[in-house]
């Protein structure tokens, strides 16, 4: 009779760290999956900022700039120096 | 003791009725639960299952991102970025005063459009696909019932229409249509995983069902070309064809030692970034799929053969008359007459009836032979889609006026790139270049078509054209030697011939090779039909040259040839060679 309640005993113990096991890695997994989502996020704007940073650094964007804004301009014939 | 037991047991004993109606109510209430179990695991079972997966079971996609493809310097040419769509539940949507206007502003969407969508029978709809996230953050940020944003990608090309030829356009569902994203579509796609999951009553995930297949992104090209290059190509032929009112133009810019395509530029262009409703007729390729007759630019072969040959040497005379000369039938002029001149002076002033006089010396056989080995008619080696092979007839269908033409660049089609290789033996002492356009692709040992004394004297020679009495001293650049050929050719009309004098349309073209003294770059440019101001390929298409080639050198750091300084009253001031 003893022993009947003793195994009954484990059988509910080992069936609640079971359920707790189970929980546990449903929660660690919802975590994980929490991490894979932002890696992807990452990915994404990693290729969004590839992108902004070859849309800026773009030939016509800098002498766009560069005449614009900073009134850069090729110099005229008068003003080249050759050396020879 | 026995009497002990039997009280017990006497104590327990239920009379027959009440154990019989305990009996009857248990046996009942098994009846009921068994027949509520029934009920749901018979006849339910499919029911409820479903409910059951669809509450707690999802599929969901995992992106693959399409490969990215690069210039020679890892800038992107075309790359996959995250957007949004935006999403209607036409059931649930619920506006507050001024929000259906506000979401239209956001959305660039007439109110008309937005209520007509809002009809739909459909329980979810893309009120608009691909938008930029910072237009859907604000449009969640109205907060409106029933509206919603969903990821989704986006096929971007940071250099619009400069670059649009080469890379292509990407149709969406995994396929290119068009360039590099077409050719290397196998490449570039990646294979789309999914997975089925396990989500709680929060709509948490935890845990993976089954069937999770890994998403495997698609390869990064790197192509050989250089974008401050194929800006410059771009913005010259551009620039060239709004100034002489030409049609259409295609420039190619390789390095001469190794057949990289630098550059490979067309005007007309197109935005790959915008969605085409109709298929514009300028999103071929045009500097590999469009033929057109070469003209003087393919004199240098012929000369190069009869050189070759030793049928002639640079300082022999030709006698090209009063600049009229009758083959046949067929009369062949030159644009003024020349005279007595050398061979090297036919390349300088172009002179038709030079070059012909040189072919008459070779056989057909040879002549075509030449130009055979010099890539013309062949496969340029960059297997670009839709590559033409150019049109050259075989030397046993060549009648003798055929064989004059060819001497000249006529009766014979190329296009920009095969012209552009076909120069790489004058480069490479006289060895041929397959054109690259991956950086990856290996470097295949050219094949010699020409004896490095012939190429040299055909360098020196084509000099001769950028100098002072020759047809392109618009392409010299100051400070560097530069070699190359002119070519202003009729176009064929539909109907056959050339058309009259005022019918008449012309291709104004040029290749040329810089510095001569160790070339690095080859140049062609073709202009169709210039029809204001000039129509000679010096004139129309030298000046792309220099305004490139010059951007080149400066890039890559190439030593000049040589300069000149001149000081004048203590000032210093250049002069261009």
């Amino acid at each position: 009779m003893k022993l009947n309640l003793i195994l009954f005993a484990l059988l509910i113990l080992f069936a609640l760290v079971k359920i707790n096991a189970h929980h546990q890695y449903r929660v660690n997994h919802h975590a994980l999956e929490i991490e894979k989502q932002r890696t992807i996020e990452l990915k994404d704007e990693q290729h969004r900022l590839l992108i902004e940073e070859s849309s800026k650094s773009g030939n016509g964007r800098i002498l766009e700039y560069a005449k614009g804004k900073l009134n850069m301009n090729p110099p005229e014939k008068k003003q080249k120096k050759l050396i020879k | 003791m026995r009497s002990k037991i039997k009280k017990n047991h006497e104590f327990f004993e239920l009379s027959k009725f009440r154990r019989r109606l305990t009996l009857l109510v248990l046996l009942t209430l098994f009846c009921v639960l068994l027949s509520r179990a029934f009920i749901l695991q018979g006849m339910q079972k499919d029911f409820l299952q479903k409910e059951g997966f669809e509450r707690s079971n999802r599929n969901i996609e995992l992106y693959a991102y399409r490969g990215k493809i690069y210039d020679r310097n890892n800038q992107i040419l075309a790359a996959s970025e995250t957007v949004r769509s935006v999403t209607l539940e036409p059931r649930r949507v619920k506006f507050k005063k001024g929000d259906k206007k506000k979401l239209s502003n956001l959305l660039k969407m007439k109110i008309e459009t937005l209520n007509k969508k809002m009809k739909t029978k459909r329980n979810h709809i893309y009120l608009k696909r691909k938008v930029d996230p910072k237009i859907a953050s604000k449009i969640l940020a109205l907060k409106i019932q029933g509206i919603d944003t969903e990821k989704d990608y986006r096929r971007t090309y940071p250099d619009h229409e400069i670059s649009a030829h080469v890379v292509g356009i990407y149709g969406g569902d995994g396929k290119g249509l068009e360039g590099v994203e077409y050719q290397k579509n196998d490449y570039l796609s990646g294979t789309q995983g999914n997975k089925k999951i396990l989500i709680d009553a929060k709509g948490r995930i935890v845990d993976n069902l089954s069937e999770v297949r890994v998403p495997v992104d698609g390869k990064d090209v790197h192509l050989t070309i250089d974008k401050r290059l194929q800006h410059v190509a771009f913005q010259s032929l551009k620039k060239t064809i709004n100034k002489f009112e030409a049609i259409s133009g295609s420039a190619i810019l390789i390095n001469s030692k190794t057949g990289e395509v630098l550059a490979m530029a067309n005007y007309p262009s197109f935005n790959p970034n915008k969605r085409m409703k109709k298929r514009s007729p300028f999103v071929r390729n045009r500097a590999v799929t469009d033929l057109f007759e070469p003209g003087s630019t393919m004199k240098p072969i012929s000369v190069a053969a009869a050189l070759e040959k030793k049928v002639v040497n640079v300082n022999t005379k030709i006698n090209t008359g009063n600049g009229l000369y009758r083959v046949g039938r067929r009369l062949i002029a030159d644009t003024k007459p020349h005279g007595i001149i050398s061979v090297k002076e036919v390349i300088q002033t172009s002179s038709n009836i030079g070059a012909t006089k040189i072919a008459e010396k070779l056989s057909k056989k040879d002549l075509w032979q030449t130009y055979s080995n010099f890539g013309i008619g062949n496969l340029s080696g960059i297997n670009f889609p839709g590559e033409s092979s150019g049109i050259i007839r075989n030397h046993t269908k060549w009648t003798d006026h055929y064989h004059m033409s060819a001497s000249y660049g006529y009766a014979m089609s190329t296009t920009v790139a095969q012209l552009a290789r076909a120069y790489t033996p004058f480069a490479n002492k006289g060895e041929i270049k397959n054109l690259r356009l991956f950086k990856n692709d290996p470097i295949k040992i050219g094949q010699r078509v020409l004896s490095i004394e012939t190429s040299k004297n055909m360098l020196e020679i084509m000099e001769t054209v950028t100098m002072q009495g020759g047809t392109a001293v618009q392409a010299a650049i100051p400070g560097y030697r530069v070699a190359g050929k002119t070519g202003t050719s009729r176009q064929a009309l539909k109907g056959g011939g050339y058309g009259s004098v005022n019918e008449r349309k012309y291709n104004a073209s040029f290749v040329g090779i810089a510095p001569v003294s160790n070339p690095k770059f080859i140049m062609a440019i073709t202009i169709n039909d210039p029809s204001r101001g000039s129509n000679y390929g010096g004139v129309v298409a030298g000046p792309v040259f220099r305004k490139v080639v010059s951007e080149a050198l400066k890039i890559y750091s190439v030593t000049q040839d040589g300069i000149e300084i001149i000081v004048k009253d203590n000032e210093v001031d250049s002069q261009e060679i």
